[in-house]
Order: C-alpha cells, then structure tokens, then sequence
C-alpha cells in the first residue's frame, strides 16, 4: 500500500519500530546506520547467544522487510549523500537528541528545502522542546515519567517494568499513524512537514488515562500486585489457577454485569457459593463499586475471596475453555513459550518465517500486524546486515564502484 | 450545531474529509479513531442509550461522580467525534446505519465476529451498499480461529498474550502490566492500518477489509522475548526492573513514603558519572565495574550502593543532580504529580472541554506535534448522543419531520 514511497530511516533502537510498521505497509525503508552498524545491534538476546552486530534479536525484531546502508552522517560527504538521498524519499524518520541533525544541516527546513514534500518524523524521549528535553533517557526514565510505572508492581516493592523495554515501542509505533496523517494530507498540499513525537507523552497512553485523575479531582491509582488500586477499590485481575494464574475482568454495572453474573452461575452450579450470592444485583453494585460504596467494597472484598477458592481448583485450559463456552471475562496468564504454542495463532497462521539464508534457516517471526484483504503484509527479508545494501542503493543514486570505494575508503561508509 | 460545524471539515485539518462510521467501544478501536479526529476526520460514534460504550462508567471520573458523561477515561478516548446513540433493535436504525455507511469512507468495529454479521453489518453486506467502503474489524483475537468469539477487555488481551507473566519480580507471582495493556498498543496500530487503506484507495480507489487482532498486532511489542524462544529455545520471563543489556537499571527508595528514582544508566561513561554524584569515587574507579558486563555481574552489590545514597535524597532531588550530570534519572511521579510535570505542561498535554455539569473536564491532548497543521481539538465534550440531532440534519441530509418520527419511534436511545 506504501509502496510507491521510500522512507529514510535513521533512527536508534528509540525508533527502529515506526520503520517497520511503515516496510511491513508496503514502503522501500532504507535503514542508514553509522559505519561499524546500529548501536541498536548491541542489544540482547543473541542469536545462539553470540554477541555480535549481526546476531541481536533486538535488531532482527524491529528490522525486517527494511534494506540496509551505512553512512557517516558527520561528516561533510556523508551528509551530501544523505541530501540527495532525501530528495527522493517521502519520509524521512530520526531519533535524534534534538538539535543534532541540525547540527549537520540536516535539519527539516534544510532538507524541505529541497524536497518540500518530505515528512519528517523525530521520534525523541520528551520532544524536541520543554525543560526536559535534552534529559539523559533510557527506558525506565520514560515509564517514570509518564505514569505506567508508579502503577504497576507489587505494593512492598518497587514499582516495576515490564521486562521488555516499552516506552519507545510506544513513542515508535505512534509515529507511525503520525506519518500517515501527513501523507494524507501531503496529497492535498504537496507538501510535507515536521512530526514531533515525545515518547513521554506517548507512553502516557498506558495509564488508561489515570493521569487526568488530579484535573479531574480523582482519587489517585496507586500499584498493587495483580491488579490496582482506584482510591479505595482495590481492583484484581490476577487469579491462581491449579497450574498459573488467570486474569478476569471481574467487575460490577451495566458493561460487566452479564459476563459476571455467568461466572457467579457456574460457581454456585459448582457449590462454591450459596443462591444469596449468586442472584446478586451486578448492574445495581456497578455505581456502588466506581463510586467508592463501603458496603458494596465490602461485598466486593468477600466475593473476591470466593472467585478465589473456585478459580484455585481448575487449570488455566478448564477456565479459558468455559470462557469461551460460557461468555466469560477470564483468560489465561500465558508465559513466553506458551505464547509461541498458542492455538488461535496457530490456525490463524500468525507465525511467519524470516529465511536467514546465511545461517541456512528459518525462523518464526510475530505475523503481520494485520490482514488486509488487498494487499496482506509480506515479510519479504530479514533484517539487513551492516552496509549489506550499500551498492545496491548508493548505485540507484547514480554513484559509480569508483566513487564508493572512494568513500569506503574514507570510512564514510 | 450549524452546517459546516460538523468539526473537521475545515480545510486546514490533515484529514479534512475523512468520513468514519465508528462502531468500536472501549479503548483499542477508540483511541484510533481519536487519532484520527484530532487532526480533522469526521467521526460518527455510534452507541445506545440502554447498552453505551462500557468505559463511560469506568474512572477517573470528574469531581469522583460517576455518570456517562463523566468519565475521563471515555472522554479521553473520543473527544472530537460525534456521538450518536440509535437503538439498533429498531428497523429504522438500519436504515440510518445504511445511509452513514453511503456517507462513510471507513467503517471501523470492535465486537466480537459474528455480531455485525447478525446485525447484517458485515463486510460483504456493506460492499452491496458501498463497493469501495473501507472496514476495520478489530476485536481481541481475530476474525477467525477457535478464540475468535472471544470478547472482553485488553487485560485478557495482554494476559492471553504474554504480557503479565514478564512484568513483576522473579520470586513471586506475576504482577502484570496496569490494566488492560494491549489496549494502550493497540490503537497506534489500528490508526496506521486505517490510514494505509485510505492510502490504498487513494491509489486505486479501492476499498478493502482490515482484520486486526488486538492480541496478534500487540505482540510486536514482545518481539524480543518471542524471537528468544523461536530462534533460540529460551523462555524469558519477569525479571524485576533489572535488564538483560544494562546496569545498574532498577527503581531505588528515595526520601518520603514510597517514593521512589528510577535510573538506568546505559554508558559507561553515566556509570561514571553516577559514581561521581554519589560520591563514590571507590565504585568509579572499580574495575570489575569498569564495564556494562561486570555491572550486570555485581548488580546487588551495586544496587545496595544506590539505594543508599537515594534514600537520603527526595525522588526530584535525585533526579536533579543525576540529570545534571547526564545520568538517566527520573523521579517516579505519582499519578497526580503527572499534571504537574513542568514537560508535559509546557507540551499542553492537557486540554480542557466545556462539561455542562461541571464547567469544565480535562483530557489528553495529541501526543505528537505537526508543525504545518496542528492537531484541534474540539472543545465539546462526548456527551451520550449530543450530535444525533447534527448527524441527521446535517450529515445525513433528514428534514424536521423525518426526525421527529425517529424521536417518537425511539430509533435514537
């Protein structure tokens, strides 16, 4: 669908994401890294746990379907190359502390210049303006900033991350619908512009809009161990099971009241609590639950106890089964390598293989992020090696072996 | 509401003249089609009076009082569209349905499969009426599969998917991600596939059908991981705050109760740098500290270290001397503290809207700036039903007496 474009993609692991979901759609992405490649290929895992460049599975995830060059961009050839490159791109994306491509005269207005339809989407932690916005950063400094982390965690212990650095996957995959607001728009006005995407304000996205509980005069959510606390009512999604947890939405009012009522009907079918119980008001207790009622978080606190002493008593596949049977709000907690055996993704043909010829196999990769009926993502190569296409795209700018070894020479690429 | 009113049409919004039905409740399908009403698209949000969008009771809500109309969480997910509520057991509700669908360019969903199909909303169904409508279906597992009719909230989502079992500490039970995560990914990927199809159309004048699993599009944010247990056999899971490329990373005890910094220090040279502030020059000069490596083997020993110097220090504190230094810190706001965050005000992160009862309410703002045409968001807030009068008589062309009719046939609850 993307497929008349060409997007420059010069972004650290802070970005590597938008490219992809823009090359999954269809766009020729040229990654350009600094010679001796991507600091981004520093990350681990590796593969067979070989460190080396090529070998990070950070850099194959957020890669694939995108063509590879090396470039220094700070130094005066290489920054001729990259003008030229941008005049025939659509999108150019960097992630950049702010200021420093304009340092190089990279900047957007330097580039518009010269191509004024250019889209130009800097992906950086806090935006390219405001107090914090040449702040150091790594992962847990967004999370710590926009509010996802004060609310996830054990309550006895720090907050706490999830193992998989998030805060950039989100800044990254926002650029991407940014991106393509602007092409639409660019349709109309021939012109391109600038897109300014702040981590911060993306990754605040993931407090399911708990921040606006000081504007709104809102009791604070504080974090608590499988679950939240909303002011008072102490909201749990985490239940055992015989063999793991499950998590159910089990709430009160108009929205949950059915799917809660089905799940009371099979626990008192099963004896785990008597009529009183099971024919209680599910809509009514909603606006006694959200509005902090005494009595029915009392209730609540009891009946959490008896969804407990049920849920202990059956394995995670008895649970996800009588929900899909029965129309219930419960699902498995299901670990890495049961992810990868999932059923559903299985026959809906997710897992997608990423030939690496140079190993001599194939690996399954995370499907596309969509089925479009008319043109379906095609995961068509795997992510490039350090320069891998240097003579393919540097040719397609018209620059002769002669001239390339030249700047091969030079280390500007 | 007067013609020309009907937000979005001006000509300087990005999507001026995007037409959307939008059937989606909760946040997934919502917070996309926010996007898209932020910079100019004209959304249509359909709901009813007697089963409305479930977050509409779901918190933070203004000045703590539940109610429809006040909950930040709903308002945070649909400010800018028109909300419209019909009573769709009404045959004069498909007829209004049909004629929104012949003014629509995108039909966006969030139910369970088979449910447009039995309402005969369907994409086939729709094509008969609008061969070039572009659909969005998007629901927790997929149109198809053995999970398909599988409904409920992204915490099922997020559990079914792998994203509990890797956030919390390693000797106890998951504490899982705050809330229902995958619908904090999900919306980045729903606007991008929606944007791609008009993109298509505007290629080839095409329409298409887009089937987005919630739970297949969110696990590019575990790619990593997933990448592990396909390519290398490994299972990952929860390991605290620590990293698998980075130390010291970890969230340590600042002055006050429960507060908390966060630093993850990536460089050497901020391992030095943190060393230096903490006055700590036998650390800095350490040689089995010297690099990431040895860090990562000596992680409790350094961790004590840290712990000790920043419970002496409040969290701003911490963070203030640390950044001066360029070492990656941040406080840990709490939830309220967000809306004081000196970089999210000066972003304007946060936007007032008129609320009849209260005067005023707070929402989030657009996430990334456009520096040729800014996001505008409509001040109105998304009362139940407040444009059915506007959609009618302006969008869809109805005359006084047809709207009566409706009002009296109680179409529009």
């Amino acid at each position: 669908m993307l497929n008349p474009y060409r997007v420059l993609d010069l972004t650290t692991e802070r970005g590597l994401l938008c490219g992809q979901i823009l090359a999954d759609l269809g766009a020729d992405v040229i990654k350009i890294e600094p010679p001796g490649g991507s600091p981004a290929r520093k990350l681990g895992p590796f593969y067979q746990d070989q460190e080396d460049a090529e070998n990070s599975l950070y850099w194959w995830a957020y890669n694939r379907n995108k063509r590879g060059v090396t470039l220094d961009i700070t130094r005066s050839e290489g920054q001729d190359i990259l003008r030229r490159l941008a005049q025939g791109a659509k999108f150019l994306i960097e992630s950049d502390n702010p200021g420093t491509l304009a340092k190089y005269g990279l900047s957007y207005d330097e580039l518009a210049a010269d191509n004024p339809g250019l889209i130009y989407v800097s992906i950086t932690p806090f935006g390219q303006d405001g107090p914090k916005a040449s702040y150091a950063d790594s992962d847990l400094i967004i999370l710590a900033s926009s509010g996802p982390l004060v609310i996830t965690g054990d309550e006895d212990r720090p907050p706490v991350r999830l193992s998989v650095p998030q805060g950039y996957l989100h800044a990254s995959a926002a650029a991407a619908p940014a991106a393509l607001i602007a092409l639409y728009e660019s349709h109309r006005s021939n012109r391109g512009q600038h897109i300014d995407i702040s981590a911060q304000q993306a990754a605040a996205q993931a407090t399911q809009s708990t921040i606006l509980s000081a504007p709104l005069n809102d009791a604070e959510t504080r974090r608590m161990a499988g679950g939240a606390k909303m002011g008072p009512l102490e909201i749990r999604l985490l239940w055992p099971a015989k063999d793991g947890n499950v998590s159910i939405a089990y709430l009160f009012g108009s929205a949950f009241a059915h799917f809660t009522k089905r799940l009371m009907d099979w626990i008192y079918e099963e004896g785990f609590c008597d009529k009183e119980v099971q024919q209680m008001d599910w809509v009514d207790m909603g606006g006694g639950l959200f509005g902090g009622d005494p009595k029915t978080l009392e209730d609540y606190e009891r009946l959490k106890l008896i969804v407990e002493d049920f849920t202990k008593t059956k394995t995670k596949a008895e649970l996800f089964q009588n929900a899909l049977d029965r129309g219930l709000l419960v699902a498995p907690v299901t670990t890495i390598d049961e992810v990868v055996e999932s059923k559903q993704l299985e026959s809906r043909q997710y897992w997608t293989a990423v030939d690496h010829e140079e190993i001599g196999k194939a690996f399954a990769y995370p499907g596309p992020f969509a089925k479009f009926s008319e043109q379906p993502i095609a995961y068509k190569r795997r992510s490039p090696k350090i320069g891998e296409h240097n003579t393919e795209v540097y040719d397609e700018l018209g620059l002769d072996a002669q001239a390339l070894a030249e700047l091969h020479g030079k280390g500007i690429i | 509401m007067a013609e020309g009113q009907q937000t979005g049409s001006e000509s300087n919004h990005a999507l001026a003249g995007v037409k959307v039905l939008d059937f989606m409740w909760a946040m997934a399908g919502p917070g996309s089609t926010r996007i898209l009403a932020d910079y100019g698209a004209t959304v249509v949000r359909i709901e009813s009076t007697t089963r409305f969008d479930a977050v509409r009771m779901v918190g933070p809500f203004q000045n703590k009082q539940p109610g429809p109309n006040n909950s930040g969480l709903y308002n945070n997910m649909n400010t800018g569209k028109l909300p419209m509520t019909l009573n769709l057991s009404k045959p004069e509700s498909r007829e209004i349905i049909f004629d929104l669908v012949r003014w629509a360019d995108v039909v966006t969903e969030s139910f369970s499969p088979k449910a447009m199909r039995e309402w005969g909303f369907d994409y086939e169904s729709l094509t008969k009426i609008k061969p070039d409508i572009i659909m969005l279906s998007t629901c927790l597992m997929g149109q198809t599969g053995p999970h398909s009719h599988f409904a409920g909230f992204g915490n099922l989502a997020a559990a079914v998917s792998g994203f509990f079992d890797p956030t919390g500490w390693p000797d106890r039970e998951p504490a899982g991600p705050f809330g229902a995560y995958t619908d904090y990914i999900a919306p980045w990927y729903n606007a991008a596939a929606v944007l791609a199809a008009l993109e298509h159309k505007h290629q080839t004048g095409k329409g298409q059908h887009i089937d987005l699993a919630q739970a297949e599009a969110s696990l590019h944010f575990l790619a990593p991981f997933l990448l592990d247990q396909t390519v290398n056999g490994r299972t990952q899971t929860r390991m605290g705050n620590r990293d698998m490329n980075f130390a010291p990373h970890g969230v340590y005890q600042s002055a006050g109760e429960d507060r908390w910094v966060a630093i993850g220090v990536e460089t050497d040279d901020q391992w030095r740098a943190l060393c230096e502030t903490m006055n700590r020059p036998d650390l800095g000069s350490d040689e089995r500290l010297a690099t990431a490596k040895g860090r990562l083997a000596n992680q409790d020993e350094i961790d004590k270290a840290i712990d000790a110097w920043s419970s002496q220090l409040g969290p701003h504190e911490a963070e203030e001397q640390l950044q001066a230094k360029n070492v990656p810190a941040s406080a840990v706001e709490t939830i309220h503290e967000l809306y004081e965050d000196k970089q999210l005000q000066h972003r304007e992160h946060f936007v007032d809207l008129d609320h009849p009862d209260f005067g005023k309410t707070t929402v989030e703002g657009t996430r990334f700036k456009f520096s040729r045409t800014p996001a505008q968001i409509n001040p109105a807030t998304p009362m139940l039903g407040r444009e059915n009068q506007n959609v009618l008589e302006n969008i869809l062309g109805y005359n006084e007496e047809k709207i009566t009719e409706l009002v009296i046939a109680e179409v529009l609850e």
